[in-house]
């Protein structure tokens, strides 16, 4: 197992390598993933059923495959190898970015940005900023693995760095992605709060970043603005649309009650009243259906997931490895709280999916890596 | 806690990344904080207003529609239908599905005209700002054939409905109008009021003559139906609405009551032949020993079904500029100086008092002289007693007596006959008209002599309605009992089975000896049977005895023109009212009448023809009565002239 980097614990002589290699698999992570997969598919399939959506089901099931295999890759390649090409991979991943815009430049028109965002190959779609995601968390591995006396952490090298990174976050935010930009900055941010050994840095960025929000704001697409006006006070925004959705989706969140109305039973979600329900908005069909103890029971395993990936990270045998799961912790962290507090009408509609249970197959694969790095770096906590 | 410290850093030297470990409970904090939100969020959602979001996700996938109640009919008392339903096939689209293509095909299979399809595009457009999920009324009263062709493809119709509703249609036309009244559709204010009274904004509602007063009975109760729909507002099937709706799904709608009135259609359309060639009048029948109506007739009419469907513009303005008044009930609502049919008032007063008597004799010269105004009588009579001064309607005789009783005694004896207050029937704002006294007068400058001169022959400040007159009348007819008119018979269930019956309501037993009233009536016999007599001279009735009284009401002020109103031919607003009222048979009559025209000049030569072609079609067509073949009969026409046969 030298070529891998694989070190499984020592165990008694006569025991079977794959004894071994099962024993060190991280099964609470993995049966975790595999509950909320469960929970989002049986959710899909309520969201979809009987309707012209219905091919999503399969479609999700399908992606899910590809999803385990992406899992198994990213557990199995030592994850020390992958940090090592970590600036490589984000730049093919902001290459592959703009090589999506040219495509949508050339083919489809404008609608909202929306073309800007795919990658079209033979058929099938991706968003390359799904996978700046996995790249941006190693490299941030990269970029805080050494420990405080090293020159990396020297302010001229850590600029240089924040600019470079801040090459791919620009590409997605004027795709126009500002979802994921944020999302990206939020994953940024928050991985240097817990893994910089000097925190000030990253305080005065974010106070920055703070600073240059009305910025921001003068160069946002007007249906952007919209959004964000629509989501302080429904009569601020022109455009009521995105209002009627988070209208529609608080309904269906809280005419749910404590018990819900039972699987396949939410009249919002069946007749079809939260819009793209089973992209952004699939927990308002879960809350409406199973109701607040379905919907806290979500959170809960959701909150398990992220202790058990920060408690992966306390025991990874190095500081490359925590720092991934950090990064895939704040990831999975933001996701969930941005989307559900969106669901629940307290932050504006942003294209930020729900993990393992939003339909769509490039949000999923993103999830089943980041997951497949935490278990490769919990895999080779055993060896020293 | 969750976080597992017995499988910390593999080495002994210690942790691998110190940071995380310095500020884990920065961590923890933050993601307590994080979902302890969310949490308090769905609690403040779920489970604090979750009651009232769930009505709100049931509104939005349950609808309700009204079932139109079948309006109650009015039928006459013979059970002639005035007031009855028709079907109407209305076609209804729901904007949010109705696409171009589907307004093509529906243009297609129904040959729509450029105006049709323009009108359809604009309620649309209309239905579709309000709120699109909800069908609009696109295509109104559709015929049968049209209706059957949508029907038959309604599913290449997406999101296009055919309801079968009843329409309001009087099929008497323009027949008793003012009786019937008309339906209308409800004002912004009226819709706010009714709406918690289980109205439709949409609905119809009654506006005029029975419909409006008798509309609680006859309007029924709705029925309601609830259905689901899904976020595009396509209706969803029964299976998945009864999993959706609890309980009934339908309310089935009452329908209205029958409302029978006392009016007979013979005879009205009889009383409104007989005033067809005058510009305006109005005509009460009514049986003296009921108080039943028998005829109200008010001219110029309207026709209700015009008025209760879509009256045009230039109708409206025709209508609302005519000088005559078409809305105005000239029979209930309208008030009129009554002129010598008023008569009775002063006579009966002086008779009862010892201040007159059938034979005192007064001599008419003309003219009357009270102070220094000069009262012209209308004509030099010469010696009268009083059944004289009747016949002749002679001024003089009457202006003597009101000298003799003074105003106060005439307004009461005119009180004790009804008037100066409604008559009770309940129906287009009938009037009390005004009967004057001396603190009346007193009330605003100086009484004079001469207003009591005035009000002796119906005239001055007098004003009555021609209902009033009617009853007055009937109860001279029989022996003093002043009935409260009735209109409405019986109430009907839909099926014809009685809810009620109302029966004959006596108003009062005014105080009137024989004599007195024998006086009055001899003059009046004379008035209508012997030479002199104001009616006489302008034709007989012979087919039964019959009694009246004739008045000319001469206007006090010119009414000046207001500016929007036209002029209508044979209307002259100057001129005098022709009255007339009287009974037949004189004994013991069938019925009493009062043929008022509005500005028609002379009584006797106006009024009494209208009258004698009225009586002449109520005993030959509705009593039977054999014309007699002799050549000697004289048959009043419509002018009044008498012709030979």
């Amino acid at each position: 197992m030298r070529g891998t980097g694989l070190q499984l614990p020592r165990a008694t002589i006569g025991v079977s390598r794959w004894r071994r290699f099962r024993a060190a698999v991280d099964w609470p992570l993995i049966l975790t993933i595999v509950a909320i997969c469960t929970i989002g598919l049986f959710n899909l399939y309520s969201a979809v059923h009987d309707s012209k959506h219905q091919v999503k089901f399969d479609s999700q099931v399908q992606w899910m495959l590809v999803g385990v295999i992406a899992f198994a890759v990213a557990t199995i390649v030592d994850y020390r190898a992958m940090v090592r090409l970590a600036w490589v991979g984000l730049g093919i991943a902001a290459a592959l970015i703009v090589l999506a815009r040219l495509q949508g430049a050339t083919g489809h028109d404008d609608r909202h940005g929306s073309t800007y965002r795919w990658l079209f190959i033979g058929g099938f779609g991706i968003q390359p900023s799904e996978l700046v995601k996995v790249m941006m968390i190693l490299v941030l591995a990269r970029m805080f693995q050494d420990t405080e006396t090293s020159s990396r952490y020297e302010p001229r090298a850590l600029a240089l760095r924040l600019i470079v990174i801040a090459v791919p976050i620009g590409l997605i935010a004027v795709q126009p992605d500002l979802g994921t930009a944020t999302l990206l900055i939020l994953i940024v941010l928050t991985t240097g709060f817990l893994a910089m050994p000097n925190v000030w840095p990253v305080v005065h960025v974010t106070l920055a970043g703070l600073l240059a929000i009305p910025l921001v704001w003068e160069s946002m697409h007007e249906y952007q603005q919209n959004r964000i006006l629509g989501f302080i006070d429904c009569n601020l925004a022109p455009d009521k649309g995105s209002c009627w959705h988070t209208q529609q989706s608080i309904f269906a969140v809280g005419s749910g009650k404590i018990w819900g109305k039972g699987y396949l039973g939410g009249t919002q979600n069946q007749f079809n009243f939260v819009p793209e329900h089973w992209t952004d908005f699939p927990y308002s069909v879960w809350a409406e259906e199973w109701g607040f103890a379905g919907s806290v029971l979500l959170l809960a395993i959701f909150a398990f997931l992220l202790v058990w990936i920060i408690n992966v990270a306390l025991s990874a045998r190095d500081r490359v490895g925590a720092v991934i799961c950090v990064g895939v912790a704040a990831m999975t962290f933001w996701h969930v709280v941005v989307n559900v507090a969106m669901v629940l009408g307290v932050a504006p509609v942003v294209g930020v999916t729900l993990p393992f249970v939003s339909y769509g197959g490039s949000s999923l694969v993103t999830f089943f890596i980041a997951m497949g790095l935490v278990a490769n770096v919990s895999l080779r906590k055993h060896g020293y | 806690m969750l976080l597992r410290s017995s499988s910390g850093p593999g080495s002994g030297n210690g942790p691998s990344l110190p940071e995380l470990h310095r500020r884990l409970k920065w961590v923890a904090l933050v993601v307590l904080l994080a979902f302890g939100f969310l949490v308090g969020r769905l609690w403040q959602l779920q489970v604090m207003r979750g009651d009232s979001y769930y009505e709100r996700t049931v509104s939005n996938v349950v609808k309700e529609r009204y079932l139109p109640s079948v309006r109650g009919k009015i039928l006459d008392a013979k059970g002639v239908p005035l007031a009855d339903n028709r079907p109407a096939f209305n076609i209804y689209a729901t904007p949010k599905q109705m696409t171009d293509a589907t307004r093509i095909e529906l243009s297609r299979m129904l040959g729509l005209s450029d105006d049709e399809l323009a009108k359809l595009d604009e309620r649309l457009a209309v239905g579709k700002k309000r709120d699109p999920r909800s069908p609009v009324l696109i295509l109104e009263d559709q015929g049968r054939d049209r209706a059957a062709l949508v029907e038959q493809s309604l599913t290449k119709l997406p999101g296009v409905e055919v309801h079968h509703e009843p329409y309001r249609f009087y099929p008497q036309g323009d027949l008793a109008a003012h009786l019937i009244g008309y339906m209308t559709q409800m004002t912004a204010a009226e819709a706010d009021r009714l709406g918690n009274q289980g109205y439709d904004p949409s609905e119809l509602v009654g506006r005029y003559g029975l419909e409006s007063a008798w509309e609680n009975y006859l309007r029924g109760k709705k029925g309601k139906e609830l259905y689901a729909v899904d976020a595009r507002g396509q209706r969803l099937d029964e299976k998945t609405a009864a999993t959706l709706i609890a309980g009934e799904r339908t309310t089935a709608a009452v329908p209205g009551a029958n409302l029978v009135v006392t009016v007979d259609v013979e005879l009205q359309k009889i009383a409104e032949k007989a005033v067809s060639h005058v510009a305006a009048a109005a005509v009460v029948i009514v049986e003296p020993r009921t108080g039943k109506i028998r005829a109200l007739v008010s001219k110029p009419s309207f026709d209700p079904n015009v008025m209760t469907g879509h009256l045009t513009r230039a109708e409206e303005t025709l209508l609302l500029s005519d000088p005559r008044k078409p809305f105005i009930d000239k029979a209930l609502r309208a008030t009129y100086p009554p002129g010598s049919v008023f008569k009775f008032v002063t006579a009966l007063a002086a008779l009862e008092d010892g201040q007159g008597a059938e034979d005192e004799s007064i001599f008419c010269t003309g003219q009357y002289q009270l102070s220094k105004t000069t009262f012209k009588c209308n004509g030099s009579h010469g010696k009268l007693d009083l059944v004289g001064a009747i016949q002749h309607s002679c001024n003089v005789y009457f202006w003597e007596l009101a000298q003799r009783i003074g105003l106060d005694r005439m307004a009461e004896e005119a009180r004790m006959f009804g008037f100066g207050a409604p008559t009770n029937l309940g129906l287009n704002g009938d009037a009390g008209g005004r009967i004057p006294t001396k603190a009346w007068y007193e009330k605003d400058s100086r009484y004079k002599v001469g207003f009591a001169t005035n009000a002796a022959t119906g005239q001055g400040d007098v004003e009555v309605t021609v209902l009033q007159m009617a009853m007055a009348y009937a109860a001279l007819a029989n022996g003093g009992t002043l009935w409260v008119p009735q209109i409405v018979d019986r109430i009907e269930g839909s099926d014809g089975r009685p809810i009620k019956t109302y029966e004959p309501a006596v108003a009062r037993r005014v105080k009137l000896s024989a004599d007195s009233l024998d006086t009055w009536r001899r003059g009046m016999w004379k008035v209508t049977n012997e030479r002199g007599g104001t009616a006489f001279d302008h034709g007989t009735f012979d087919l039964v005895p019959v009694m009246g009284k004739t008045g000319t009401a001469e206007i006090r002020t010119k009414k000046r023109k207001e500016e929007d109103e036209r002029d209508v031919e044979g209307y002259h607003p100057t001129r005098s009212h022709a009255w007339f009222a009287g009974w037949a048979p004189a004994e013991d009559p069938d019925i009493a009448i009062v043929v008022f025209v509005e500005h028609g000049g002379s009584g006797g030569r106006v009024a009494w023809p209208i009258a004698q072609q009225i009586l002449d079609g109520y005993f030959t067509k509705i009593k039977g009565m054999p014309r007699p073949a002799s050549d000697d009969v004289r048959v009043p026409n419509a002018r009044g002239k008498v012709l030979k046969r």
